[in-house]
This record gives structure tokens, C-alpha cells and sequence, in this order.
């Protein structure tokens, strides 16, 4: 288990000094695929280059299992990294480079030997021992980077953004492939990743970061449906952020109003926002598409066009406060028709701003 | 045609901008004159310490002789030995600091006075020789006094001195081209400071540490002013040697000589370009 407590991470002295992590806290638990998503400059990788020791904390304190580690040298961390670039030795051989952390611990030849062995084959890799990096394709070179990682079978992997250079096929072998690793060897993963598709198809835990803040932690499940605030709904993408009146609350559940129609009991990311304007969450394939006059109809708008996609159709609409919605829907109505929409009550969910 | 700085940079602008350059007016004639210019003296030199004859002016026929007369000259042997000795230890002292002033500068972090470190570094190479010399010399004569030593130790230590920023250069440069992601890759899989250095810093660095090697190398043989005022007795180097036989005018033998030294000159410097271009 990670702990983060509290770190902050400020780069430069005195006034010019950029705050890269603000009071960042975060458990990571034992033997989970953990990611950091955010946007660029988010801090995640910062965040990374810490539990690795490549960077101080400012202030704060990250504990591995209980034992604090922040301040500690890279080498002398139970922690490996797969780096964006890989940053294979170019001067060893494939083999070499895997058995470099048990060489540099002093394992017996015999141990280190073996697992060389072992890890060639965990990553299909077994007829390349000998080879050159130079020699392997971008895709050989990222799993000869995850074997030369896992060989000193570490508490922690940290991966930055290690899918990036990959194209779009080769990637989504290897989520699947970085799955099953974590699955096959129990290590804690801590994944770096500016994409959420990678992020929600691959993780137990996700982290939302921006601006060196955690915005939201939870399960795939969790940020996908209920996501807290803006920006994570945002991010997470395609979800329709609609404004709404905030009345009270009925127990744990707020009360909004669209302006017409009934007054809804809804689910909300937090009970102390203030009664007033607020955003709302709306889902895609939650909306439903009512004649224009329909007295049920909570919004109204009119098409801007639609999109079809086999299992359905994909409609933009502009609503009368302007804001843009997409709606799922199997019959799309004609580009510039006036519509009412309605939600399933039980799917909306108002954001924190 | 506009210059698309910035969007395609190396061959694309390159390509372009010679033959937009080829076609200026003379390119052609002034690039043939200054090559017949740099090159002619030399070509000169080179054949007419072939030549059976005592001139340096009247060509009569091939011959080896002066090369034999030049390796039998016990002279030439000892200075050409003393150049070897100078140019061999001051390449190795001047590497060594000059890969640790490389490392400070390029790896080290932003220290304090680490732009006034670079720039002393290089001064030397902007400061011109005869005063390093001179400065030397009175500085020398100084420490001799002093500490009462004598000996190729003085001679050794000023070629060590200005050849640092020589070794440098190419060290420094290769350093900076290296990602650090390599060096953090070891630290990461728990290769403490020295072991990040020994397996990967220096394997890594090595084109550049040869490189810089060879440049002082050919810097220290080819030295003339220095070791004019800093030598002692005894201490005559190959330049030194030559000079002095030129003040009785040009023999084919200096040709010979001379054509040896452009030969291991050559040799060198060629050596230095492959090792750069080597895994770049």
C-alpha cells in the first residue's frame, strides 16, 4: 500500500516556483491497478517521478507499506519504473538489460540467470535474449522495458504513459497484456495516463488529476457515472453537463428543477452546495427524445443534426439556453425539429463546480 | 522559395539552402580557391618530401630516402619520443577533468556559478596563446623556484591545462544529447551513484570521452608556442624540433617529418568523426 500524505511539489525558489502537486493525498491499496488520469500538466506524472525518488517532496510524506519513503534515493526504493521512452540500455543486450536490477543487487548469477529466463517468457520475448534493443520493434522494446521492471519483482511498478509511442492496435494488445501481468504477478501498478478510454478499460482504482490536484478517486464504474465535479465529468467525456436550479435537499438526495416540468430528487456529488444555479450530469443514453409540446418534456431544443452508428444514432442538440447535448437514441428526428427531452431521474447527478 | 525554418528541420532545409546557395554568383570559383589555398602548401609539402633531391623547389625523382634519413636522426627520434610522453599524459590528465567538469556542468544540476563555470572552462580557447605562454612561463618560473623541481612535469601540466577545454567540448556535448531518462532507468533498478556512473553514464559517454581524448591529443602534438617558452632543457618537443631546422631552411627531411606528423594528424581527427557519428 501507498500512502501519499500531504505532498506538495513546488519546482523553482522563491516567487517564479511552480506548485506542480498541491497537498496531494492518496491511498493506493496493495496489489490493485492503480491509475493517474489527468490532462497534461496535471501533476500525474510528477506524482510518479516522487514514488520513484527521480523527485522530492516539497513537504509531505509518501509511506510504502507503512515505512516512509519520500525521502529516500530511487535505488533505494522497492519501486521500478517503465518509462515513456522505454530508456533500455543501448549498449546491453536485451537479456542484459532485464537481469540490470538483480546484477545491481548482488543476486547470485544462478537466480539472476533464471529469472531472465522467467521474465523472457512472461512477456513472450524468448528468442531475443541476445538481441540488441536497437533490433526490436517499439512493441518488443515496451515489454523488454516491463520484464527488465518486474525482474527485481518490486512492491511497486510505476508505468508513465508506457502505451503512448505504440500505435493504436499494438496498444490495445498490450492494456490486455498489462492486465493479465498485474493479474499473474500480484504487484501494485501505478499507471500514468492522459487517456481515459486506457484508463477506465484497465484500472481497479482511478485517480482524476488537475491543475496538481486529485479531483476524484474511485472505480471505473464510479467516475464513468458518478463523476463529482465538472472537470471530471468533463474529462471523462461524453457525459452532457446541463444547468439546473438547486431547490434543497430531500434527505441525501437534492432537489433540482429544469425550469419546467416536475421537480426531480437526484443524486449529488455533495449535500452542502448551495441552493441555486448548479450543473447537472446528464448521460447520453439516459436522455429520451418527446415531441416539442410533451407536458412531461423537462428540456426543450431543437436538432442539430444526428449521426447514425449502427446500434443507434447519435443526435446533437442545442438546447434554448444554449448549452449542446448528445443523445443516444434509435430514432433520430430531422436536423433543426423542435424537441422536448426527458432523463431518468435515477441517472442525473449534480457536479460540483 | 521560403525558408521553412522550424517545420522541417536537417535535410529538407539543408538540401534547399546549398543549392539555393550554389547558385550565387563565384560560389564555385572562391570554394575551389580557398581549398587550393588550405590544401596546395600541404600537397606541396607532402610530395616533395618524396623527392630524391636536397631542393624543396625541383622535382627529380621518387624516393624514400628522406624518410629513412628522418628515422635514423636520433634528434628527431627523442623529440618526436618527448612529444609522444607530453601529448599521451596530458591527454589523459586533461580527459579525466575534463569528463568530471562535464558531468558538474551537464549533470549536476543548476548549482551557483555553474554559467561562470562553463564560460572559465572555455575562456582559455579565446585567450590568445602567446599570452597563456608568456603567463605560464613568469607563473612557472615562480613554482620551479619555490618547490626547487624540475623536469617534463612543468611541460606536462601546461599541454594538461590548455587542452581541458578541447577534451571538453565533445564530452560536454554528447552529455547533453544523452537523455537522463537512461541514468535514472539505472538508479531506478538500484544501481547506487558509482555503479550508475560505471554501467552507464561512461559506457554511454565513451564516443564523446574518445572524441575529446583525441582532440587533445592532436591539440598537445601540435603545440608550438607553449612549449617553446615552458620547455626546459632537454625537453625539445616534434614542433620544437622542426622549428629549429627551419631556421636552416625548408630540407625534405622537415617534409618527412612534417608529413608523419599530418599523417597521425589525420588519422586522428578522422578517427574522432567516426567515433561521433558511431551510434548517434
Amino acid at each position: 500500500m501507498i500512502d501519499v500524505r500531504h505532498v506538495t511539489k513546488r519546482f523553482g525558489i522563491g516567487a517564479p516556483a511552480v506548485t506542480a502537486l498541491g497537498d496531494v493525498s492518496l491511498v493506493i491499496p496493495e496489489g490493485s491497478f492503480f491509475t493517474l488520469l489527468g490532462p497534461s500538466g496535471c501533476g500525474k506524472t510528477t506524482l510518479l517521478r516522487l514514488i520513484a525518488g527521480f523527485e522530492l517532496p516539497s513537504e509531505g510524506e509518501i509511506a510504502l507499506d507503512g515505512d516512509p519513503i519520500g525521502h529516500l534515493a530511487p535505488h533505494e526504493r522497492p519501486v521500478n519504473t517503465v518509462f515513456q521512452n522505454y530508456a533500455l540500455f543501448p549498449h546491453m543486450s536485451v537479456a542484459r538489460n532485464i537481469g540490470f536490477g538483480l546484477e545491481m543487487l548482488k543476486r547470485p548469477k544462478s537466480e539472476i540467470s533464471t529469472t531472465i529466463e522467467e521474465m523472457l517468457d512472461l512477456v513472450q520475448l524468448g528468442a531475443f535474449a541476445s538481441r540488441r534493443v536497437d533490433q526490436l520493434s517499439g512493441g518488443q522494446q515496451q515489454r523488454v522495458a516491463l520484464a527488465r521492471a518486474l525482474a527485481p519483482r518490486p512492491k511497486v511498478l510505476l508505468l508513465d504513459e508506457p502505451l503512448s509511442a505504440l500505435d493504436l492496435k499494438l496498444r490495445k494488445g498490450m492494456q490486455s497484456e498489462l492486465k493479465r501481468l498485474q493479474h499473474e504477478t500480484g504487484i501494485t501498478f501505478v499507471f500514468v495516463t492522459h487517456d481515459q478510454g486506457e484508463a477506465l478499460a484497465m484500472s481497479d482504482q482511478i485517480a482524476v488529476m488537475s491543475a496538481g490536484a486529485v479531483r476524484q478517486v474511485g472505480t471505473p464504474e464510479q467516475i464513468y457515472t458518478k463523476p463529482q465535479s465538472r472537470f471530471v465529468a468533463d474529462f471523462i467525456g461524453d457525459t452532457n453537463i446541463v444547468k439546473a436550479d438547486l431547490l434543497g435537499y430531500e434527505g441525501d438526495r437534492a432537489l433540482i428543477h429544469f425550469g419546467e416540468g416536475e421537480t426531480l430528487a437526484v443524486h449529488a456529488a455533495s449535500l452542502s452546495l448551495q441552493p441555486g444555479p448548479v450543473h447537472v450530469a446528464m448521460r447520453p443514453e439516459t436522455i429520451s427524445i418527446l415531441d416539442e409540446g410533451a407536458e412531461t418534456a423537462l428540456l426543450r431544443g431543437s436538432v442539430i443534426d444526428s449521426t447514425y452508428f449502427g446500434a443507434g444514432s447519435q443526435m446533437r442538440l442545442r438546447l434554448d439556453d444554449g448549452t449542446e447535448v448528445i443523445a443516444q437514441v434509435e430514432h433520430p428526428r430531422a436536423p433543426g425539429s423542435r424537441v422536448g427531452l426527458r432523463c431518468d431521474s435515477a441517472m442525473l447527478h449534480v457536479l460540483e463546480d | 522559395m521560403t525558408d521553412p525554418v522550424g517545420k522541417k528541420p536537417g535535410l529538407f532545409k539543408r538540401v534547399t539552402g546549398s543549392r539555393e546557395l550554389r547558385r550565387q554568383p563565384l560560389f564555385t570559383g572562391i570554394s575551389w580557391l580557398v581549398l587550393l589555398f588550405l590544401y596546395a602548401p600541404v600537397a606541396v609539402l607532402i610530395v616533395f618530401s618524396f623527392n630524391d633531391n636536397r631542393s624543396v623547389v625541383r622535382w627529380t625523382e621518387f624516393s624514400l630516402r628522406w624518410y629513412t634519413a628522418a628515422l635514423d636522426n636520433g634528434d628527431i627520434r627523442r623529440s618526436a619520443l618527448i612529444s609522444l610522453e607530453v601529448a599521451l599524459t596530458a591527454t589523459v590528465f586533461a580527459t579525466v577533468i575534463a569528463t568530471m567538469a562535464a558531468l558538474a556542468t551537464a549533470r549536476g544540476g543548476a548549482f551557483r556559478g555553474r554559467s561562470a563555470a562553463i564560460a572559465l572552462i572555455n575562456q582559455p580557447l579565446m585567450i590568445p596563446e602567446i599570452v597563456t605562454a608568456i603567463a605560464t612561463l613568469s607563473f612557472f618560473s615562480i613554482l620551479r623556484q619555490l618547490t626547487g623541481v624540475t623536469g617534463l612535469g612543468w611541460l606536462i601540466l601546461a599541454h594538461t591545462v590548455f587542452c581541458i577545454p578541447f577534451a571538453y567540448m565533445p564530452i560536454r556535448a554528447r552529455l547533453s544529447d544523452m537523455p537522463a531518462t537512461f541514468e535514472e532507468a539505472a538508479a531506478d533498478l538500484y544501481a547506487a551513484p558509482w555503479q550508475v556512473f560505471r554501467h552507464v553514464t561512461l559506457p554511454l559517454l565513451m564516443p564523446g570521452v574518445m572524441a575529446g581524448a583525441m582532440l587533445a591529443f592532436v591539440v598537445s602534438l601540435d603545440d608550438v608556442i607553449i612549449t617553446l617558452l615552458v620547455a626546459g632543457p632537454g625537453e625539445t618537443t616534434l614542433p620544437i624540433y622542426i622549428l629549429g631546422q627551419i631556421r636552416r631552411g625548408v630540407t625534405p627531411e622537415v617534409n618527412a617529418v612534417s608529413t608523419i606528423l599530418i599523417a597521425v594528424t589525420v588519422a586522428m581527427v578522422a578517427l574522432t568523426f567516426l567515433l561521433q557519428r558511431k551510434r548517434k
